[in-house]
C-alpha cells in the first residue's frame, strides 16, 4: 500500500516512518502544501495513495487544510468513495471540537498523540488497509 | 462526580464520559420509574433504543468494544419491541436486563476514568440479552406479527484513538542567574535549553534570540535567563540536566497549568493559538467557550505574526450559565475565609484600641465591609448549593436492588429531593444514607407479611426519604414503617458484645442511649448475617463520617410502628458563628449554636465524686462539669468556681458545664483543620486565627461529652 505521511517535527516523522513502512512504502512530507503536491502526483500518475496520515500543527497549510484540499480534489476528479484515500490525524490537539471538525471535514479517524500504536493498528485493520 | 477524571489532556475522552453518564443515569431514571408497571410505554422504548444506540454509536468511535457490543445488543431487544410491539414481555426481566447492561456500562466508565482499558467480559451478557432475545422473537412469531427486518448496524466509520496515558505532566518557572563574569552566557543559557529538549514537552525561554542575537547575552547576565517548562521528569533530573557551571543561581519553581498558560502569555508566545495552551478546564460541552476551530487556524507560522489574532472569534455570546473547576471554587472559598480573617484583624485592631480616637466614620466604614463579606459568603456558598436529586436518585436503585434480593416488597417515597447542601457535603453523605437505606430495607421492613397484618399495616412496606433545611442545618431523614427497634433485645446484645457496663441496668438508661448502641463498633442483633448488611460494621462507620463533617445521627423509633434515621449536618462546613473564650492565656472557640447559658455559680453548688468527677447542680439539675485548664493542662487558671463563668452547652440532648475565665467577643469564625502533626486532641475540631492574629481551638462539644463519658 502507497502512504502519504506529512509531519513537521523531526521525532515524530521518523517515528512515524518507522511505524508506518511496515505496511507499505511512505512517502514523507515536511509541510501541508507539499502533502497536497504529493497527493496531486500521485494522483495524476494514477498511483494514489491508500493512507495519508496528516499532523495538524504544520508550516504553510495546517492538517485540516489538507485534509480539506485532498477531499476537495477527490470530488471535482469524481474518484469513487471507497477509492477515495482513508486519512488518518495525528496530533496531540484532541479536544473534542477539533475532532469534530476533522471528522466533518471527512477524516477517517483521529489519532491522538502520543500514538496508542495498537490502537492504531486496530484502525488499519478497520479500514481495511492491513 | 467530574473531580477524579484523569482525563483533563483529553477533551474528547472527557466528553464521552460527561455524555455516557448522562445518558445512564437517564436511562436509569427511567427503568426505575417504570418498574413497578405492566410495561414500557413506545416513548419509554423509543427513547430507551435512542440511549443504547448514541452509547453505541460514541463507544464505536472511541473504539471500546465491550460496551458497543453490549450496547449494541440491548438496542437490538428494543428495536425488535419498537417494531412489533409484542405483548407478554416479561417486564421485569426486561427491567433486570436493561440495569445489567446498564451496570456493566457504568463499570466499564469507571474503569475508564481511573485511566484503566475496559476489559470487562462482556460474553455473559450477550449470551443473556441473546437468550432474552430470541424468546421475545418467538413471541412475536407465536402472535403471528411479522418479525422485522433484522435491524441492521452500521460500523462507525469515523475512529478516535486516545493518546496513550502518561504520567501528570509538572510545569515549571526556572530562571537561572549566571556570574556577573560569565562569557558568552547566551551559548551557555542554548546549552541548557537544549539539554531540557531532551525531555520537555514544552519550553518556552526569554530573552528567545540567544543564537543569533549576541546582545542578548547582556539582558542574560542583567535579568536572568527565564524559561518556563513542561515536563514529566521531577525536579531533581531537571536541576541536573541544566547542570552548576558557572550558574550563581537558579530559581526553580514548580507552577501550575493554569498558571504556566499565562507564563506562555507573559513570555510573549503569542503566535500560538489558544487552543494548545494547557487547558484544564471541566469539559462543558453545553457552551462553547471559544468559537470552533476552522482549517487553517493551526498552520506553524514561521514567524511570529503581528500582535493579537486576527482570528475574529471574539463575538460576545449570550451566556447564562457557566461550569466552574471545583478546584477553582474552593479557592475563592479559602480566600473568601482568609477575607474574613483579614477584616477582623482590620476591625480589631489593637491601633483603634487608643483611648480618645474619633471613630465614627471608621464605624460606619466598617460596617459596610462586614455587610459585603457576610454577603459575598452568602453567594460562595449559594453557589456551592447542589440539589440532593442526585443522590436521593441512588438510593431509589438501591432500594430496589435490595428489596429484589431479599424478596420485599418496598415502596419508597421520597420528599424534598430538591434541597440543595454544599457539594462538599453531598460527597460525603452519599454513603452514609445508602447504608442507612440498606438497613431499613434489610432490618427495618418485616421479612414475613404476616407480621406485618398483625399489627394492621399494609402488606407492601413503606420508606420515606427526606430531605429538608432548617435553622443552618440540612435534616436527612429514612424512616421505615418496619418492625423498629426492640430495647431490650438492642441492651442484651451490648451487654453480650461487652460493649457497656455489666453494672448497668437497661433502666439506666434512656430510650435514645440504647438505640445508640448499634452505632457502637461491633454491634449487629440480626442473628443472619445477609448479603446486605448485619455485620456489625456500618453504623458505626455512618456516624463517623457523618461527625467527620459536623453532624450527627438522631434515632427514633417505636416497636412495631418503624424506625427513623435522621441526618442533621450543618450546611457548610467553613465558616461557624462562634463566642472566643480565654482560659488562661490560651483561647478557645465554641459554636454559639451548642451554648445554651452562662451563669455565675458559687463553690457550694458543686459535688465532688470520691472518683474525682465533678457535678454542678444548677436549678435542681445536675450536670457534668469540666474544667478546661485540667483537661488541657493549663496553668494559672482559675481553681475557685467563683471567679470563672460557666458555660452550659448542649449536644444531643446531653448537656456538659464547661468553667472558663473570661468572654471575649462573639465572631464569625472561619474553621481550619488542625494541622496533621498535632497528634489527634480530643474535644477539640479545629482552629481558626482571630483578629489580633492569634490562635483560638474550637470546641468539639460532641467530642468533648464523649470523652467525659469515657473516663
Amino acid at each position: 500500500m502507497k502512504i502519504l505521511l506529512a509531519e513537521d517535527d523531526f521525532a515524530s516523522r521518523k517515528f512515524m516512518d518507522k511505524q508506518l513502512s511496515r505496511y507499505g512504502e511512505c512517502d514523507v512530507m515536511v509541510d501541508g502544501e507539499e502533502a497536497v503536491d504529493a497527493f496531486m502526483m500521485a494522483l495524476e500518475d494514477d498511483e494514489p495513495y491508500d493512507l495519508a496520515c496528516l499532523d495538524v500543527m504544520m508550516p504553510v497549510m495546517d492538517g485540516y487544510q489538507v485534509l480539506k484540499a485532498i477531499r476537495n480534489i477527490e470530488k471535482q476528479k469524481k474518484i469513487p468513495k471507497d477509492k477515495c484515500v482513508k486519512v488518518v490525524m495525528t496530533t496531540a490537539l484532541n479536544e473534542e471540537r477539533n475532532v469534530k471538525m476533522a471528522f466533518d471535514l471527512g477524516c477517517e479517524a483521529y489519532v491522538g498523540k502520543p500514538i496508542d500504536v495498537e490502537k492504531f493498528e486496530k484502525v488499519l485493520k478497520k479500514l481495511d488497509l492491513i | 462526580m467530574a473531580e477524579e477524571y484523569n482525563t483533563d489532556t483529553d477533551s474528547m475522552l472527557s466528553v464521552y464520559l460527561y455524555e455516557n453518564g448522562q445518558l445512564l443515569e437517564k436511562l436509569e431514571g427511567i427503568i426505575l420509574e417504570k418498574q413497578d408497571e405492566e410495561c414500557f410505554d413506545d416513548s419509554d422504548i423509543n427513547e430507551i433504543f435512542r440511549i443504547m444506540h448514541t452509547i453505541k454509536g460514541s463507544s464505536g468511535i472511541m473504539m471500546f468494544e465491550n460496551i458497543t457490543k453490549v450496547a449494541h445488543k440491548l438496542e437490538d431487544v428494543f428495536y425488535y419491541l419498537r417494531e412489533s410491539h409484542p405483548d407478554d414481555v416479561p417486564h421485569m426481566e426486561l427491567v433486570e436486563k436493561v440495569l445489567d447492561v446498564s451496570d456493566f456500562i457504568t463499570g466499564e466508565i469507571e474503569k475508564i476514568k481511573e485511566g484503566d482499558e475496559p476489559d470487562g467480559d462482556e460474553s455473559k451478557l450477550l449470551e443473556e440479552l441473546d437468550e432474552f432475545l430470541s424468546r421475545i422473537k418467538g413471541e412475536i412469531k407465536k402472535q403471528g406479527i411479522r418479525l422485522p427486518k433484522t435491524n441492521k448496524s452500521e460500523e462507525p466509520a469515523q475512529f478516535y484513538v486516545a493518546p496513550v496515558a502518561e504520567a501528570d505532566s509538572h510545569f515549571y518557572k526556572i530562571v537561572i542567574h549566571y556570574k556577573n563574569d560569565t562569557q558568552m552566557s547566551n551559548i551557555r543559557a542554548y546549552s541548557a535549553t537544549y539539554a531540557l529538549k531532551e525531555i520537555a514537552e514544552d519550553l518556552l525561554y526569554s530573552p528567545d534570540d540567544i543564537l543569533s542575537n549576541e546582545a542578548s547575552s547582556d539582558t542574560i547576565l542583567a535579568e536572568g535567563f527565564h524559561m518556563i517548562l513542561q515536563t514529566k521528569t521531577g525536579k531533581d533530573d531537571v536541576l541536573n540536566l541544566i547542570g552548576s557551571c558557572e550558574t550563581e543561581e537558579i530559581d526553580f519553581e514548580e507552577i501550575t497549568a493554569e498558571d504556566f498558560g499565562r507564563e506562555v502569555v507573559n513570555l510573549g508566545r503569542d503566535d500560538l493559538d489558544p487552543v494548545a495552551e494547557p487547558e484544564h478546564d471541566s469539559p462543558a460541552p453545553k457552551e462553547e467557550k471559544k468559537a470552533a476551530p476552522a482549517p487553517g487556524d493551526y498552520v506553524v507560522k514561521t514567524k511570529a505574526a503581528g500582535k493579537g489574532k486576527t482570528l475574529a472569534k471574539n463575538q460576545p455570546k449570550q451566556q447564562t450559565i457557566i461550569s466552574v473547576n471545583v478546584e477553582k471554587m474552593d479557592a475563592l472559598m479559602d480566600l473568601i475565609g482568609e477575607l474574613v480573617i483579614a477584616e477582623a484583624v482590620v476591625l480589631q485592631n489593637p491601633d483603634l484600641k487608643v483611648p480618645g480616637l474619633e471613630l465614627g466614620n471608621f464605624q460606619k466604614a466598617s460596617a459596610q465591609l462586614s455587610k459585603i463579606t457576610t454577603e459575598l459568603q452568602e453567594v460562595i456558598m449559594s453557589m456551592r448549593m447542589m440539589p440532593l436529586t442526585n443522590t436521593f436518585q441512588k438510593m431509589k436503585r438501591i432500594v430496589f436492588d435490595a428489596s429484589r434480593k431479599l424478596g420485599k416488597d418496598i415502596e419508597l417515597e421520597v420528599i424534598g429531593e430538591n434541597t440543595e447542601v454544599d457539594k462538599n457535603i453531598i460527597e460525603h453523605i452519599s454513603d452514609p444514607l445508602m447504608h442507612l437505606v440498606r438497613n431499613s430495607v434489610d432490618h427495618g421492613i418485616e421479612e414475613d407479611v404476616e407480621d406485618r397484618k398483625a399489627y394492621g399495616k399494609p402488606e407492601k412496606g413503606k420508606i420515606t426519604l427526606e430531605a429538608k433545611n432548617e435553622g443552618g442545618k440540612v435534616y436527612i431523614c429514612v424512616k421505615d414503617d418496619g418492625k423498629g427497634l426492640n430495647k431490650e433485645k438492642l441492651f442484651d446484645k451490648a451487654m453480650a458484645n461487652g460493649l457497656i457496663d455489666s453494672s448497668k441496668e437497661i433502666t439506666d438508661f434512656q430510650d435514645k442511649e440504647i438505640y445508640r448502641f448499634i452505632t457502637l463498633p461491633g454491634f449487629s442483633t440480626k442473628e443472619q448475617v445477609t448479603e446486605l448488611s448485619g455485620r456489625g460494621v456500618g453504623m458505626d462507620v455512618v456516624v463517623k463520617n457523618i461527625q467527620d463533617i459536623g453532624g450527627r445521627l438522631d434515632i427514633e423509633s417505636v416497636e412495631h410502628e418503624g424506625s427513623e434515621m435522621t441526618l442533621i449536618i450543618p450546611l457548610t462546613l467553613a465558616i461557624i458563628n462562634g463566642i472566643v473564650v480565654q482560659v488562661e492565656n490560651s483561647l478557645f472557640v465554641i459554636e454559639t449554636a451548642s451554648i445554651k447559658e452562662f451563669v455565675r455559680v458559687s463553690e457550694d453548688s458543686l459535688i465532688q465524686e470520691p472518683g474525682g468527677e465533678e457535678y454542678l447542680v444548677l436549678r435542681g439539675e445536675c450536670y457534668s462539669f469540666i474544667r478546661l485548664n485540667e483537661r488541657y493542662h493549663l496553668s494559672d487558671a482559675h481553681e475557685k468556681i467563683d471567679d470563672g463563668i460557666v458555660v452550659v452547652l448542649e449536644h444531643e440532648g446531653t448537656q456538659v458545664c464547661v468553667l472558663i475565665d473570661k468572654l471575649l467577643q462573639e465572631q464569625e469564625i472561619v474553621v481550619k483543620p488542625i494541622p496533621p502533626y498535632v497528634k489527634k486532641v480530643k474535644g477539640l475540631s479545629g482552629c481558626t486565627q482571630l483578629g489580633d492574629g492569634s490562635i483560638a481551638l474550637i470546641l468539639d462539644i460532641g467530642g468533648l461529652i464523649l470523652s467525659e463519658e469515657r473516663r
